[in-house]
């Protein structure tokens, strides 16, 4: 039996679904992201697991025991909140010992824990601080600081880093990882933002619409994306609609192109597909040298003109429009792009392996288009 | 109808309490056009002030500090004084501790409901002072129907019939509560709104507090200064009042005031004036009392911050 457990739980408010049937499992230890556009119920989830929403239907359990009934104030968790929500009138000493007061824990013990707790957020000069006087970086630590006091046995993060600036959200999201590896803490994290999911989670559960879409470690979500909508909305990727022509022989008809994809052993000829190549496997070369050796290559090979050319620091982000009007993406490490510019000929190249092939319904180019506008 | 200059004083203090406070003030030198307006609006206050101790202190061709001892001789004004701050303490306790947790928990659990409270906080400025009085006397007075019954659950007979509470101070005090909702809700409920209240309460939760204590050690002190706005606002409200009770028969400092002017109009004007000074002495030992209060001032300068955040 795994540590949290969240067994068949759903939540409505009104006629909305907010939470549609999530079975859920975490381990001791684990530290778990629920990633998923605005609207999709993680953020449900995880107040439904601090005790601040009670499930419409369904079960928490944490260690064996049933808490859904339980009131928020009387369980083992430590939240941190996406506005801090430190007490303002207290210092950063006294938001930490706000918990172990209710705990009536000895006075030296307190002073004790603090101590130690602002010396592993990095605060230790900072105790006497009001949150005023402190940066947002900085009372987010305070805030962990203060949910890690209460020694918890689950640490909820509802999308700390989100009103942080680019740089301090890398640096502190790095320090909560340590932390909770450090603690050996199980964690459950809420974010939209899939960088930040892919770069410190153990599992990520990919949400949308009240459910789970996939639940899997980041290098599998990232990969091998087991639906339209984790595909589209973890990484970027180009996408290219069309119909297996053959299925055993990775053959898939776009538009009037023919690409190769690997040979898919689920789907039959005909079916509809989605085809996700991502722009890190997409090479670029100048059409007057790439030549008629192209022809005789295997993979795909798809001419057009450079519109937009990014530097990005360790790689250069090209827009290319093809002959059909389509428009894709090609990352290319920056040493190799020097020579490529914009308004120039290309061959955009792509191996069979590099392509992820979906089926594609109705239902599920609905969900695509909402991720690309979202996006947008 | 409101009686006495110590209504001026204290609002002008209740309205500094509220108002958000900004870092150039200081900077500004120079004699321009905003000194100007301060100035005017000074003079504007305190002209009627001086006028009205001159006129207390004239005999005609000299000044006379007499009618001041003449004042505090009389037993009347120590009584009806100390009856209009036992009312205006009681009626402003009784609405803070009434409101406040009412507007927390509506902020909190009920947040659709808010319009209607607001509605209802509204409603005492369009019922004049003398409907809600005769309103009052009719339905305490033992004779009340039994809608009135139902609706308040029987506490209007038993009050009335048990308590026989008609024309007595403790429902002088809950009509004075009533009269003085507006000012009591808005600025409780505006400095609930500074601070994010939801997410406080939550985190208080989420560290095994429960709800009062969430309430009295968080919510409470971050909103300080809205509810010593409502003290003083409910403060001077009462003190000043003078419809209802007359209509109740209780001998207040202002049915004094008014009976003193119509004989001694010179006694009259210096009671008005010390009636200003006592009361502005009073409002500002409760600002004194509460910036030294561990945390207040602090409090009083987050809600600004939280505020901007």
């Amino acid at each position: 039996m795994a540590f949290l457990e969240l067994e068949n739980i759903s939540k409505l408010f009104g006629r909305n679904t907010a939470v549609d049937h999530v079975n859920l499992a975490v381990e001791h230890g684990e530290f778990l992201t629920l990633l998923g556009p605005s609207g999709c119920g993680k953020t449900t989830i995880l107040r439904m697991v601090a005790g601040f929403e009670v499930p419409s239907e369904g079960y928490i359990l944490l260690d064996g025991e049933d808490i859904t009934q339980r009131a928020a104030s009387k369980r083992p968790m430590g939240m941190v909140f996406q506005s801090y929500a430190l007490f303002p009138h207290m210092t950063a000493e006294q938001n930490i010992a706000f918990g172990m007061n209710i705990k009536h824990v000895p006075r030296e013990t307190i002073q004790k824990r603090c101590a130690e707790l602002l010396e592993l957020v990095g605060l230790s000069e900072k105790g006497r601080s009001f949150p005023h006087q402190l940066s947002g970086g900085q009372q987010q630590r305070v805030a962990l600081a203060r949910a890690l006091a209460v020694e918890p046995k689950v640490l909820l993060l509802d999308e700390p880093l989100s009103a942080l600036d680019a740089k301090v959200r890398i640096s502190l999201r790095n320090e909560i990882r340590r932390i909770q590896q450090q603690l050996k803490m199980t964690a459950i994290y809420v974010t939209h933002d899939q960088e930040e999911a892919l770069a410190i989670s153990d599992r990520i559960a990919v949400m949308a619409k009240g459910k789970i879409e996939q639940l899997d470690q980041p290098e599998e979500i990232y990969s091998n994306p087991r639906t339209i909508f984790a595909a589209s909305f973890v990484g970027s990727s180009n996408q290219f609609r069309g119909k297996l022509a053959s299925a055993s022989q990775g053959l898939c008809q776009v538009g009037n192109h023919l690409l190769h994809i690997p040979p898919a052993t689920n789907l039959k000829d005909g079916d509809a597909v989605l085809v996700l190549v991502r722009p890190e496997e997409v090479n670029i070369e100048a059409a007057e040298t790439a030549g008629d050796s192209d022809a005789n290559t295997t993979g795909n090979h798809i001419p057009g003109v450079i519109e937009l050319r990014t530097f990005l620091g360790p790689f250069t982000r090209f827009h290319i429009r093809t002959e059909e009007g389509v428009s894709l993406t090609a990352d290319i490490p920056s040493q190799q792009a020097r020579d490529n510019y914009v308004a120039q000929h290309v061959i955009l190249s792509f191996a069979p392996e590099a392509c992820q092939v979906l089926p594609l319904d109705s239902e599920d180019a609905k969900l695509v288009k909402q991720v690309e506008a979202e996006a947008v | 109808m409101q009686v006495g200059p110590g209504n001026i004083a204290q609002r002008a203090v209740a309205d500094e309490l509220t108002r958000p406070k900004r870092k150039d003030e200081s900077r500004r030198g120079g004699f321009g056009l905003d000194k100007v307006a301060l100035a005017l609006v000074m003079l504007y206050m305190l002209v009627p002030l001086g006028a009205t101790l001159a006129f207390g202190l004239a005999t005609g061709t000299s000044f006379d500090f007499s009618t001041f001892s003449r004042i505090f001789s009389d037993p009347d004004f120590s009584q009806t004084l100390l009856t209009s701050l036992e009312l205006a303490f009681g009626a402003t306790i009784l609405a803070i501790a009434l409101v406040t947790p009412t507007a927390y928990w509506v902020q909190l659990r009920m947040p659709q409901l808010r319009p209607l409270l607001e509605f209802l906080s509204l409603v005492p400025f369009a019922v004049p002072a003398i409907v809600l009085s005769i309103g009052l006397l009719q339905e305490y007075s033992g004779t009340s129907g039994s809608l009135i019954s139902i609706l308040s659950f029987g506490l209007v007979p038993f009050m009335s019939n048990t308590l026989n509470i008609v024309s007595t101070p403790p429902l002088l005090v809950c009509a004075y509560v009533v009269i003085a909702l507006p000012f009591v809700y808005r600025p409780i409920d505006n400095s609930m709104r500074a601070i994010n209240t939801t997410v406080l309460t939550e985190a208080a939760y989420s560290l095994g507090s429960g709800w009062w204590r969430a309430f009295l050690t968080i919510i409470l002190p971050n909103i300080w200064p809205g509810v010593i706005s409502a003290a003083l606002l409910t403060f001077s409200t009462v003190m000043g009042e003078f419809t209802i009770a007359s209509l109740f028969n209780i001998y207040t400092f202002p049915i004094y005031l008014n009976g003193v002017g119509q004989n001694d109009p010179h006694k009259a004007a210096s009671l008005s004036v010390l009636s200003f000074i006592f009361t502005l002495i009073c409002v500002l030992g409760i600002i004194v009392l509460v910036r030294n209060r561990r945390g207040g001032a602090q409090a009083a300068n987050q809600v600004d911050i939280a505020g901007v955040k």
